[in-house]
């Protein structure tokens, strides 16, 4: 009975509890976000804010581009990084007092946040002809069930990068080439490679699995990683991971930068580092590589779009307008590839001379020709834990391939079946 | 409230106050645990009984006992190996733990080690680094491959280079050391606390009788200290039993998996329920899971029992 | 008499030689850590068996406290620390003692309970507690994040300190009871005093977790300039593929430091006043 009392006791504190707190700092606060506005209103205008989890570097030269031609409009676009954007979206998606207006992240996880109900199609507050000039790739891949959500900005894909100084002869353009190559030069007791590659990480693999024709997950989420392609392309995998180190981003990357490493397989994002160690680097675009079928080598790319929150395609539909538009001019796309060392999404980037004479985005654009985007349905977001299980379970463990891909692809289903 | 002006007339009143008086003393903290502890565990058994997932994130409803029907599916094997592992993990740490921890706090109160206030600093660094810092050191300044430094050792030795993560045992034992490593200087610290209490006039009346090192320790120090530890230790136990970072960062971390397929309990539900988005279902197996861990008090209960 | 100093010195030795490769070791991650933070690449990691960086330099930890807020951050760090201390110690301090003091029903099995509650999983709270603050507008607040902080830590501390509370003989309590201390004098000058190493073991791991906590902060917060100093660096460097390790260490050091040096200065506080006050129980 006592006890009881107090539970009830507790109840009635806590609520008078909150009742005192929330009112108190929901004053401040209300006052607090209230100023902001003022402020804003007075000298900047409207505020566009689009959260995003990269390289702040490369946002701050899209956000200074923007901001420049929206000077005009009394527009101010903020980025702002958030750690584990995807979880960020999940809790303020939704939120128009302290969520964002837009963002922009990797186009893998747009089917998640549209089926979770936080997008507006772009296509709700621009014409289709904003986004038109884009490589045709990279609008599929902001494409989710027949409507666009994602503009895109820039794509990332692996490269092969190499030390000029410590590759000798030519790069091969077959993969057979390529691992007699590397059996030849690989001595991994000195430790030093011919090539590394994050070969247990199934966005590194995907050259393979595509160029065999395999995949990780089809249209219909369906899994495939017991598909017999995605298993041959797998097994042809392992014999170059086992040349090729431990497969840790921290390892491979700085075997290259120590030159230890005669070659990686990597994407843009290495750049920066390998320039810093002063390796001297050549590009070599995957798709130039044919494997043992005739296929090119086919990497995944990810696309870095903006998306639109549904509260602010219907509250601040022309600031938004003026954002994504001002977003999708191609010369925002040439201060990217030149200030940043990224491969714009804007064709007609790609007729600035700079650009078109940037070794490593030429490689970019030619390998966006075999290049397949990830795909963007919300099944994907749990295939890569099976797939790099796999992955992990065949090139470091030693299990067998097909009791593995049997189980992992058990593992998959299930998961899918639970997102339900 | 805490001031209360003590009346010193009649026995009744001062009965009825101190029956109250305890609950108005404790009452702050139970209404702080209340909001934080209580209130989450309650909306989490709410959200069980909905289909709350992503494609019903806002209008989500109540389906009833569905997802606690797919939550004990989970229940398989996998889990069940997964909790012995989790089980295996607390005692080893524990029982480690807690030795090692008594010895070097022991060695730290011997009378006139002046530097043991340096030592006890340095010693608490580990502590003082956020935790997934820590982590990440290890992974990679440590366990890596061929830059981390126990590699580095064994190669300066003339043995081979070892993979200290791609097999459940040495990875099991590699996150050991690191649990180890970074929950130690909490129980040392505990530990010395405790035997700060202790009255020394006993070891002196103990020495008069002859009582050597051995004796004196287990006669007049550890009995002096257990009441005091027996809190700290149950709180560690059950921080290890849900210790979920260290495997998790270690191990499988997207993008850098190392081969291992290690799983405790955490790890099993994170990867079986939570990636999936599914919040109706992971609550469930959270409430499951949580349930385990009751049972799993009720192991400790019996320390739990001599002291309440 | 003289053999038996020798003895003692040779053991002190030796026990010293003990601590200091005890040390030695413990701090190996750390040393790592410290050479990162002092080598010039941006890599950082190399493949040398050195423990010391060829050319060391200073410009990480330049980069860190004048590129990155990281006073503000160290300030934030301070506000929400001091604010849970108080909010956490000054419940759980009265709590502990009822627990410790009182016989009265329902005591075994509400400190039963708060043990079992403290078993769930603090991670899945916090989708219960987004929501819950939201609603009472508690989310980009200080108030907010003090009161998560302060609950989680509450049983822990309250189950800390009752164990040493209960230590305390209640002889010295009724002494001073005769003497006509009220209640609440008796728990601030009789208590308070005697279970001082408790009471700041407790605040310091109060104090820890506050310090290094992240994902509360860095959910909660929505300004990247309200952040802590853990939500900070968790920020600047969460990702694989944006970390530079350099300045990734320099700032995991400048982190921990202040953690140390409150650390070295509690220390002589540490000793009880029980037996420093040589009351015998």
């Amino acid at each position: 009975m006592r006890r009881k009392i107090a539970m009830i006791l507790c109840a009635t504190m806590v609520t008078t509890l909150f009742a005192g707190c929330g009112s108190g700092t929901e004053n401040t606060v209300a006052t607090s976000t209230e100023e902001g506005k003022e402020e804003t209103s007075a000298n900047e205008g409207e505020v566009v804010s689009i959260w995003h989890d990269g390289d702040e570097a490369i946002m701050k030269v899209i956000e200074d581009q923007v901001n420049e031609e929206l000077s005009d409009d009394n527009i101010t676009v903020k980025f702002e990084k958030k750690s584990g954007l995807t979880d960020q979206i999940k809790l303020y998606g939704n939120d128009a007092e302290s969520g964002p207006d837009m963002y922009m992240y990797a186009h893998d996880s747009l089917g998640t946040f549209v089926e979770m109900g936080v997008l507006s199609p772009i296509t709700d507050v621009v014409d289709e002809s904003v986004y038109a000039d884009m490589l045709p790739m990279t609008q599929e891949a902001g494409n989710y069930k027949g409507e666009q959500y994602l503009l895109p900005v820039y794509f990332e894909t692996l490269l092969f990068m190499y030390n000029k100084d410590l590759w000798e002869g030519e790069v091969p353009s077959t993969t057979e080439d390529l691992y007699a190559y590397m059996q030849e030069h690989t001595d991994a007791d000195a430790g030093t490679y011919a090539v590394v590659n994050q070969h247990s990480t199934a966005y590194n693999v995907s050259p393979f699995i595509n160029g065999f024709g395999g995949y990780i997950i089809d249209e219909d989420a369906n899994p495939g990683l017991t598909d017999e392609k995605t298993k041959e392309a797998i097994e042809y995998n392992k014999k170059f991971a086992e040349l090729q180190a431990d497969g840790d981003y921290n390892t491979v990357t700085t075997l290259f930068n120590e030159g230890k490493a005669a070659a990686i397989v990597g994407g843009p994002w290495l750049i920066s580092g390998i320039k810093d160690a002063g390796i001297n680097l050549g590009i070599k675009s995957l798709s130039d590589f044919t494997l043992p079928n005739g296929n090119s080598l086919a990497p995944y790319s990810g696309i870095q779009g903006v998306g639109v929150m549904k509260h602010a395609a219907e509250e601040k539909k022309d600031a938004v307008a003026k954002v994504l538009t001002a977003i999708s001019d191609p010369e925002v796309g040439i201060a990217l590839a030149k200030e940043a060392s990224c491969a714009p999404a804007n064709q007609k980037a790609y007729e600035d001379e700079a650009v078109k004479s940037d070794e490593m985005i030429a490689a970019m654009e030619r390998t966006a020709e075999t290049a397949e985007p990830m795909p963007n349905i919300p099944e994907m977001s749990v295939m890569w834990g099976p797939a790099e299980s796999l992955l992990a379970a065949v090139n470091k463990s030693g299990d067998d391939l097909d009791a593995a891909a049997e189980q992992y692809q058990k593992e998959a289903e299930a998961a899918i079946t639970d997102m339900q | 409230m805490l001031c209360a002006p003590l009346f010193r007339d009649g026995v009744n009143s001062m009965k009825n106050r101190q029956k109250i008086r305890p609950w108005t003393y404790s009452l702050p903290a139970l209404i702080l645990i209340g909001i934080i502890v209580v209130f989450p565990i309650l909306y989490t058994g709410y959200i069980s009984l909905t289909n709350m997932n992503l494609y019903h994130w806002d209008d989500y409803h109540i389906i009833g006992l569905e997802n606690f029907a797919r939550a004990l599916t989970k229940v398989d094997s996998g889990f069940l190996g997964a909790l012995a592992t989790t089980i295996l993990w607390t005692v080893l740490n524990m029982v480690i733990q807690v030795v090692l921890a008594f010895f070097i706090a022991l060695g730290l109160n011997v009378k006139g080690l002046k530097l043991s206030r340096f030592y006890k600093t340095l010693l608490m660094f580990p502590w003082a680094m956020p935790a997934y810092i820590s982590i990440l050191l290890w992974r990679v300044g440590m366990y890596n491959t061929e830059f981390g430094f126990l590699n580095k050792v064994l190669a300066a030795l003339g043995f081979e280079k070892m993979n200290f993560l791609s097999e459940n045992v040495p990875a099991f034992i590699s996150c050991m050391v690191l649990n180890l490593w970074m929950a130690l200087p909490f129980m040392i610290m505990m530990m010395d606390s405790a035997l700060q209490s202790v009255d020394k006039s006993y070891y002196e009346s103990a020495k008069l009788d002859g009582a050597g090192f051995w004796k004196q320790t287990w006669y007049i120090t550890v009995p002096a200290i257990r009441p005091i530890l027996i809190p700290s230790v149950i709180m560690t136990t059950f921080t290890t039993f849900k210790q979920f970072d260290i495997v998790y960062l270690l191990t499988m971390q997207k993008g850098s998996l190392s081969g291992a397929t290690l799983q405790t309990i955490i790890t099993y539900a994170h990867q079986n329920a939570f990636v999936s988005n599914n919040y109706g279902l992971s609550s469930a197996v959270s409430i499951v899971i949580f349930g385990f861990i009751i049972l799993f008090s009720l192991f400790t209960n019996r320390g739990v029992k001599e002291e309440a | 008499m003289r053999t038996k100093k020798i003895k003692h010195m040779t053991g002190l030795t030796i026990l010293n030689l003990f601590f200091l490769i005890l040390c030695f070791l413990t701090l190996i991650p750390i040393l790592y850590a410290v050479s990162l933070s002092l080598s010039n690449g941006s890599s950082g990691l190399s493949s040398g068996v050195s423990l010391w960086p060829k050319d060391a330099t200073m410009k990480n930890y330049v980069a860190i406290l004048t590129e990155e807020p990281f006073l503000l951050w160290l300030k934030n760090s301070v506000i929400l620390s001091v604010g849970t201390m108080i909010l956490a110690m000054g419940t759980a301090i009265t709590a502990a003692y009822a627990f410790s003091r009182y016989r009265f029903k329902g005591r075994s099995g509400v400190l039963k309970m708060l043990l079992i509650l403290n078993a769930f999983p603090q991670i899945l709270s916090m989708f219960a507690i987004f929501r819950l603050f939201k609603t009472f507008h508690l989310l980009n607040s200080y108030i907010g994040l003090i009161i998560v902080y302060a609950g989680s830590m509450c049983i822990f501390s309250i189950w800390n300190m009752k164990g040493y509370f209960d230590t305390i003989p209640v002889e010295i309590e009724e002494a001073a009871r005769i003497d006509g201390a009220s209640s609440g004098q008796l728990l601030i000058k009789v208590v308070l005093p005697l279970a001082r190493p408790a009471i700041i073991v407790t605040a310091v791991m109060v104090l820890i977790f506050v310090w290094n906590e992240y994902l509360f902060s860095t959910t909660f917060m929505m300004n990247a300039d309200s952040y802590t100093l853990a939500a900070g660096l968790y920020q600047l460097q969460s990702g694989d593929y944006s970390r530079s390790w350099p300045l990734f260490s320099a700032a995991a050091i400048l982190v921990s430091i202040p953690i140390l040096i409150v650390f070295f200065c509690i220390q002589k506080y540490m000793v009880s006043g029980l037996t420093a006050g040589g009351v015998k129980g």
